[in-house]
């Protein structure tokens, strides 16, 4: 699965450049809490949060995600943007829950 | 290779520019050919130890030294002290203030998982500062193949 198949869905919107949705996708964590992003998630995985800091980006990219999509319609401010597009990590978000999210993401082929 | 030794500054409540110790260091490891794995690993392990002198402490600096063999990683801080070491390496206990809360962090995994990362790891604190070390091995298997 690819970045560019989860924009297929309605619900979910670009924040960033489209450069870089070619990404692959290997698998999803969510979680609002850094060190456990730290701790457990996998390289090339696409994390959802609420967490709507710079940080996010820092751990993201540490980790070689593939991106970072924002649940609940969190405001996201343009400096994560301009970070994000330096990194060449998309950011998406979404008005769903975070749960939600995650059993659309089941539908389109997680 | 040569041999790596630099050090970094890292400020009180800089959360702006916490993980920069551990972006650097991710970037030399990298150059130097070893694995994604390995890079992981020292990378969780100065990532959180950066967290944590960010929002506990008043400041401090970062030495990351890399040779053949070892990655050795020491923090230093200006206080004020961790009160009881047990306690923080307790996984989820959490001293962390609301500012670091509402940042992502303060999840009292930071000690945990450096000490679950690293092949060795020393820790001494009094009220005049804290000293984290912490060593991790590079064998043949560290280097992609």
């Amino acid at each position: 699965m690819r970045v560019s198949d989860i924009l297929t869905d309605s619900n979910f919107e670009l924040l960033s450049n489209k450069s870089e949705t070619k990404l692959e996708i290997k698998s999803f964590f969510a979680s609002d809490l850094l060190s456990h992003v730290m701790g457990n998630a996998g390289e090339g995985s696409a994390l959802i949060t609420v967490l709507n800091n710079i940080n996010v980006l820092g751990v993201a990219s540490l980790l070689d995600m593939s991106c970072v999509i924002f649940s609940h319609g969190v405001k996201v401010n343009d400096e994560i943007i301009k970070k994000s597009n330096e990194l060449g990590i998309p950011l998406i978000r979404t008005k769903l829950t975070t749960v939600s999210t995650i059993l659309i993401l089941d539908k389109i082929g997680l | 290779m040569e041999n790596y030794c630099k050090e970094f500054k890292i400020q009180k409540n800089d959360i702006g520019n916490a993980g920069t110790v551990a972006s650097l260091t991710k970037r030399e490891l990298k150059r130097r050919g070893l694995t994604r794995d390995f890079v992981k690993t020292v990378t969780i392990g100065i990532y959180e130890a950066e967290i944590n002198v960010v929002i506990h402490s008043y400041g401090g600096t970062c030495e990351v030294c890399i040779d053949d063999k070892y990655v050795n990683v020491t923090f230093k801080d200006n206080g004020p002290g961790i009160e009881c070491i047990d306690s923080a390496l307790t996984p989820g206990f959490s001293t962390a203030s609301h500012y670091a809360i509402e940042n992502g962090f303060g999840a009292g995994m930071g000690l945990p998982n450096i000490k679950s990362v690293s092949d060795e790891m020393e820790l001494t604190s009094s009220k005049e500062g804290t000293t984290l070390h912490m060593k991790f091995n590079i064998s043949g298997d560290s280097y992609e193949s």
